[in-house]
């Protein structure tokens, strides 16, 4: 028997459990937010069904109706409107919240109008009981013309049902289940016969919306039927009317709510962490735990990994015969290694406190409280989600901009987006505060490591509404919003989901961070290992004649052979070249190589020292910070990683754009190179002269 | 002579990498079904 393959397209509003759904039906691990904007392309598994079936299923990003007003719900139409896309769909999966049923359904009866196989599913079943909601499915399906799959994603109830309607999907009837075109019927029956062959509810779509259509030519369609805008806007308002009032109809009928039995924890719990005062006191409570937190639990396991990578390096430098290949393993690979290793219990820490709070529904409230501040600054609410999102990683970030519908709110976003603190800034924030912040308490239970470290997210955060506030005002874009945000219940959190939630954006860091790391660390011991001319390839000799009236132990004779040799490599002569420009922010020419090999990724900045720290010192067996620690300037003979030379650099690292990816995704977001390099040179301005200022001031 | 050759081996690998990680990006191709026509307008 063959296999036949079928195509399944997930639809529904933000926050309806939709991405959960996808991964009960295809097993693939992918993160489900609890606030509105996670999906923001059209996501692809596989799910083998009973009868040789094979289902390629696609989730699409959460959209409130098919009158698409951002990106995102704009690439919902296109698919179901083109029958030549491959992936459109055999049947389609409308996934709503059982107890926001009414606006869920709008969308649904939209598809079923556009004559596809539809399936509804009813997901969180699980808070019926709790919530007093008893439903009629018979009547239900009956009236909406279609089969109902109740089900909960969360625990994995109903799946197996809903698998058999997928497999079944030729018997679900695909005529609408209201009739749109009571809104204007001459209209309508015009448009008919003029394109006898086309669906009525897809011309009336490809009139109303600027989405791209196959085989049907838009503009014959609108100027065979123009209507003037007002005149279209209150037809769509119309055909919206019409359609509550048919759901409203039907959930009279099949819907019954027992108020009494209803709890109304979530509205007093609204009240508090939405509240005027306390939900902002609440919110910065909760971040100054986390930031307690990454310092306080992480210190163990780091020291731990610290050391086991400095007696690895020494061990391997020790066993293997000597030559070439062991230095590069024991001062290039192994110490480069070690320098994303150690950060992964402090990435652990923030992305399990992370996903505590968006699978809790508490991120949604954030972006709620937060939106009455973002106006002031030509932000929308909608621009939390990217600005939190990017404490992750600000790509996925900007990507997640494409539901905010105007523009100019948009670009804004997109452009002070890198300014959050993204998971590649923590290995250098954590290494430069552990050197220059004391490691004491304040008050008994303050760490001062640890809110120094949130001060910086919190400098990220008001460095990304200033820029914002800066831009709003230059740019002379103009265009209408508004905020609708999804305030979904309460929830447990699920372990499971926590636990892959921290797996994926830890082995993401691992595997995107720590192959560029790798590959740049090999390369830089190879530029710091070789070097031109004399004072290189004679550094024994000129050690010699210039210490000839000094007695030298070994080690020391050694150690000045290899600052000599590092100092005059390729790398050294490039840091030693920069040197000039970064002097009067506190950097000597060992900070300034790492400063260029960060560019294209700032987490490479402690992996560089760890490896310019190895090569310059024969002592294989100290871990990167001790040897950060024993760094001391040659003229003067003062520490390098002093106070005021370490708040330079982490105001440098905190507002600098050191990404190459960030770069690139803001062109291909904004279409123009204008904008990248507009960021580049804003940013990098504002980190140079911040580190000047802090330096100067500080010394 | 043997842990030259595996060094500069392993040198030439990472520039590699990091060239095709920054210089060359794999384009996803924006395919409608048949091929050409997007039915754009």
């Amino acid at each position: 028997m063959s296999v036949q393959n079928i195509n399944v397209a997930l639809i529904g509003n933000p926050n309806t459990g939709k991405t959960s759904v996808f991964n009960q039906l295809t097993g693939l691990n992918q993160q489900v937010g609890n606030y509105p904007g996670i999906t923001v392309e059209k996501k692809m598994g596989f799910c083998k069904l009973p009868n040789n079936v094979k289902a390629n299923i696609l989730d699409l990003p959460g959209t409130y109706s098919l009158n698409a007003s951002s990106m995102d719900e704009s690439v919902v139409i296109e698919l179901l409107l083109n029958k030549n896309d491959k992936l459109y769909p055999d049947v389609a999966v409308v996934v709503t919240d059982v107890e926001n049923l009414k606006r869920n359904l709008l969308i649904y009866t939209q598809i079923k109008d556009l004559e596809i196989p539809t399936i509804l599913v009813i997901n969180m079943s699980d808070r019926m009981e709790r919530k007093g909601i008893t439903l009629d499915i018979p009547y239900l399906e009956e009236k909406l013309k279609t089969k109902i799959a109740l089900v909960s994603s969360r625990k994995g109830l109903g799946i197996d049902y809903l698998k058999e309607l997928i497999v079944s999907y030729k018997t679900i009837p695909h005529e609408p289940c209201l009739n749109a075109s009571v809104i204007d019927p001459e209209y309508f029956e015009k448009l008919q016969h003029a394109f006898p062959n086309q669906l009525m509810y897809k011309l009336w779509l490809v009139i109303t919306q600027d989405v791209n259509f196959s085989n049907l030519d838009r503009n014959e369609v609108r100027n065979t039927f123009t209507k003037s805008h007002s005149e279209l806007k209150r037809l769509q308002q119309k055909e919206t009317i019409k359609r509550y009032q048919f759901i409203n109809d039907v959930l009279k009928g099949g819907l019954k709510v027992d108020a009494s039995m209803a709890k109304d924890v979530r509205a007093k719990l609204d009240r508090i962490l939405t509240h005027k005062v306390f939900g902002y006191l609440i919110f910065f409570a909760i971040l100054f735990l986390i930031f307690q937190s990454i310092f306080s639990w992480s210190t163990i396991p780091m020291d731990f990994i610290d050391s086991t990578f400095a007696s690895l390096s020494s061990w391997v430098a020790e066993e293997l015969p000597s030559g070439i290949l062991t230095d590069l393993l024991s001062q290039g690979i192994i110490p480069g290694i070690g320098g994303v290793v150690i950060f992964i219990p402090q990435i652990a820490v923030l992305f399990l406190f992370i996903s505590i709070l968006e699978e809790s529904g508490y991120m949604s409230r954030v972006v709620f409280l937060m939106d009455k501040i973002m106006r002031r600054f030509g932000l929308s609410g909608k621009s939390v989600v990217p600005l939190i999102s990017g404490t992750a990683c600000a790509i996925p970030a900007i990507m997640a901009t494409r539901n905010i519908e105007n523009w100019k709110e948009r670009l804004i976003t997109i452009l002070v987006t890198p300014f959050t603190t993204c998971s590649a800034r923590l290995p250098v924030y954590a290494i430069i505060i552990s050197l220059v912040v004391p490691s004491k308490r304040v008050f008994g239970f303050l760490n001062v490591q640890g809110l120094t470290l949130m001060g910086l997210y919190v400098l990220g955060f008001f460095a990304a509404i200033l820029s914002a506030y800066i831009l709003n005002k230059v740019l002379k874009l103009e265009s209408k919003t508004y905020f609708v945000v999804e305030m979904p219940s309460y929830k447990m959190p699920l372990f499971k989901n926590v636990g892959i939630n921290v797996v994926e954006k830890t082995k993401a860091f691992i595997a995107g961070a720590g192959k560029i790391i790798l590959a740049i660390s090999i390369i830089l011991w190879f530029l710091a290992s070789y070097g031109p001319g004399k004072e290189f390839n004679d550094a024994e000799n000129i050690v010699k004649e210039r210490f000839a009236n000094t007695t030298l132990d070994e080690a020391q004779f050694e150690n000045e052979v290899n600052s000599q040799k590092l100092e005059n490599s390729y790398i050294g002569l490039m840091g030693r070249a920069i040197e000039p420009v970064i002097q009067p922010l506190g950097y000597d020419w060992k900070i300034g190589i790492a400063l260029i090999s960060s560019f294209a990724a700032r987490e490479v900045f402690v992996g560089t020292l760890a490896t310019i720290y190895s090569v310059g010192d024969s002592d294989n067996e100290s871990t990167i910070k001790s040897k950060m620690q024993a760094e001391v300037r040659p003229d003067t003979g003062e520490k390098v990683f002093d106070f005021p030379t370490g708040i330079s650099l982490l105001l440098f690292y905190a507002f600098a754009m050191q990404c190459a990816s960030t770069l690139a995704i803001t062109k291909k977001e904004t279409n123009s190179w204008k904008w990248p390099a507009m960021q580049l040179v804003f940013m990098s301005g504002l980190a140079y002269f911040a580190a000047l200022i802090a330096y100067q001031l500080l010394k | 002579m043997f842990q030259e050759i595996i060094a500069f081996t392993i040198l030439g690998l990472a520039i590699a990498f990091l060239i095709k990680k920054f210089f060359f990006k794999s384009k996803k191709k924006k395919d409608c079904g048949n091929g050409t026509d997007c039915g754009c307008s």
